[in-house]
């Protein structure tokens, strides 16, 4: 079975930003996208088509339910406890980051998505994709 | 009580124990002018007192020597006595008039005497007929007024005088007891009121003084305090014109805390603004750019070179717009503290011109100081400094000079270049936002580095001037703190 990726993201050139670099990737995935937490939920707990995903790529800042609430709902329950979740963040969020690092998250992916930032623990997407994304879709 | 009114009491205070004094020393001069004055009259009362009984002495010597002689050459003197003495008498009677005892004794004295005158006048009328002269035996036989009375007499008349001349030396020492002890009494009462116009007068001076100074004092500590920023107030219990004063002080205080508070506020919220907006303004861009490269990476073969010449000039322009957010977000930084950290500064300097400036270029660092400083915004100065001096050398021989001198406040330190100078009339304009002398393709420049250079500056109270002309190179010279 695919490995599923879910996209939280709100803008629309991020998605496809994320798509693209995605794209590059040998390794084959599902990759699911929400425009916001509360339908990121909605796939996660859809009946007929439940989804499990192995990465979560978080947008902290989407509207109706933000990152924060949606990472602290999924955190309580058994079945996404596997789950790698990297939180898109820009470099000035740092007060939502340490928030987010006592939630228990793997990493940080640098906004805007095509940069690249050598500050401690803060990947660019390519960077991502190459270390951590290839890494974890390896894994059988 | 008002200030003025205490002045004015101190002041009234001290007047009124002096005119006292003054007062108390007037009347003692009246007494003692009184005093000589009595003195003046006393003595003419004895001196008076001697010619009365001098003249009826010569007048009885007189008689006696004409009964003897028959001379009446020698009654000269009797005659004289006769016109005299009632004047004599006249002049004392006037002058002791107060004094009944002494009345009385005169009288007593001139009635004798006028007994013995009228004796005296008989015989002087017997003689005249007569025309003989008398022996003595006649004189103590004859009549009815003898040798022995005549002495009794003159006895009598002696003892009244010297009576009357006790009588006046009593007088005349009872009014100087009086004055001795009025003298007396003066000087105490004069002394103690001199004495109590001086430590009034000192001690309401000291509290004047004190009460003033003291709160000057204050004042002045509390504008200090305003010109170090500490907006603080001073407590005063007292009503009167120096309250008002200090209310003002107080009121002054308070308003320029609101004021800078607000000052502060807003420019945390204008810096927070700008940083807010440089950093949203840059997204779009990212996106634009990032279009942009996904064409080019699709369909790089498709497109035609002429279309691709047109997409290649999009982002030229992202990039600027990119530099112009930057610079604007640095400026709105510059506010925020950083670190002090100790910095050798030469070592600073060697390390940005590394970086920025070309290897053709010469550069020569002078004597610099290691300091205690905010490194990051010394470095974002010299840093915007040296590459100005880069951007606007003239071609190839470009030559940038950096030292230092120390003041007694703070240090100065001099970037100069030999490059195309900036004409006077640009000096001030240069340091406002978004001001370049030059075409905007020209060379990358955004008119932002020495705005924040100026900034950074005022923030840290420090100055740069500018010595160039145009053509003769550029000498930028700042003020930096010594810590």
């Amino acid at each position: 079975m695919k490995k599923i990726i879910l996209l939280v993201e709100d803008d629309e050139l991020d998605i496809i930003s994320v798509q693209r670099t995605l794209k590059k990737l040998d390794t084959e995935y599902t990759l699911y996208t929400a425009y916001n937490g509360k339908e990121a939920l909605t796939m996660l707990n859809d009946l007929k088509n439940p989804i499990v995903p192995a990465v979560i790529l978080l947008d902290l800042n989407t509207p109706k339910m933000n990152g924060i609430e949606f990472l602290k709902i999924i955190r309580v329950d058994d079945r996404f406890k596997d789950v790698k979740v990297f939180v898109i963040t820009t470099s000035s969020e740092t007060n939502d980051r340490s928030i987010t690092e006592q939630l228990g998250i793997s990493g940080y992916i640098i906004k805007p998505l095509g940069y690249s930032d050598n500050t401690k623990r803060v990947d660019s997407m390519d960077a991502f994709v190459q270390f951590h994304l290839r890494k974890i879709l390896g894994e059988s | 009580m008002k200030l003025s009114t205490q002045f004015l009491l101190a002041f009234s205070v001290v007047l009124v124990l002096s005119v006292i004094d003054t007062t108390s020393n007037y009347l003692l001069s009246l007494k003692v002018e009184k005093n000589v004055e009595f003195l003046n009259k006393s003595q003419e009362i004895m001196r008076n007192s001697v010619k009365l009984h001098k003249t009826i002495i010569e007048m009885q010597s007189s008689f006696r020597g004409y009964l003897l002689t028959q001379d009446t050459n020698l009654l000269n003197v009797y005659n004289i006595g006769l016109k005299s003495l009632p004047i004599l008498y006249t002049e004392e009677e006037i002058l002791i008039k107060e004094n009944r005892e002494q009345s009385s004794l005169l009288d007593s004295i001139i009635f004798i005497h006028q007994q013995w005158t009228n004796y005296a006048k008989e015989h002087i009328k017997l003689q005249g007929i007569i025309r003989k002269p008398l022996n003595t035996n006649d004189l103590l036989v004859g009549g009815d007024f003898n040798k022995i009375t005549d002495e009794k007499l003159n006895d009598s008349i002696r003892q009244k005088f010297l009576a009357f001349d006790k009588l006046e030396y009593k007088t005349r020492s009872l009014h100087k007891d009086n004055l001795i002890s009025s003298i007396k009494r003066t000087h105490i009462f004069s002394l103690t009121f001199f004495g109590l116009t001086i430590i009034f007068g000192i001690a309401s001076t000291i509290y004047i003084v004190r009460l003033i100074s003291k709160r000057i004092k204050t004042m002045t500590q509390l504008a200090e305090n305003i010109s170090k920023g500490n907006f603080t107030t001073i407590t005063d219990i007292n009503n009167d014109e120096m309250t008002s004063l200090s209310t003002s002080l107080n009121i002054m205080s308070d308003k320029l805390s609101k004021n800078i508070k607000e000052l502060e506020k807003q420019n945390g919220e204008l810096d927070k603004f700008s940083y807010v907006v440089s950093h949203d303004l840059k997204a779009p861009l990212r996106g634009i750019h990032n279009v942009i490269k996904w064409i080019e990476e699709d369909l790089g073969n498709e497109l035609s070179p002429q279309l691709k010449k047109y997409l290649d000039i999009i982002p030229e322009r992202t990039k600027r717009m990119e530099d112009l957010i930057n610079g604007l977000l640095a400026f709105a930084r510059t506010r925020e503290k950083t670190i002090p950290e100790k910095t050798a500064v030469a070592e600073l300097l060697r390390e940005i011109v590394k970086i920025i400036v070309p290897r053709n270029f010469k550069v020569e660092i002078k004597e610099m100081p290691i300091i205690i400083t905010e490194r990051l915004k010394l470095e974002q100065v010299f840093t915007n400094l040296i590459s100005n001096a880069v951007k606007y050398a003239k071609v190839d021989n470009g030559e940038i000079i950096l030292k230092c001198t120390q003041t007694d406040n703070s240090y100065e330190f001099s970037v100069k270049d030999n490059g195309i100078g900036i004409e006077e009339e640009y000096h001030t304009k240069i340091f406002e936002m978004f001001q370049t002398l030059r075409e905007k393709d020209e060379k990358e420049s955004t008119g932002i580095g020495l705005a924040i250079i100026k900034k950074i500056l005022d923030d840290l109270h420090c100055t740069i001037w500018i010595n160039s002309t145009l053509g003769n190179g550029t000498e930028f010279i700042f003020t930096w703190p010594l810590k």
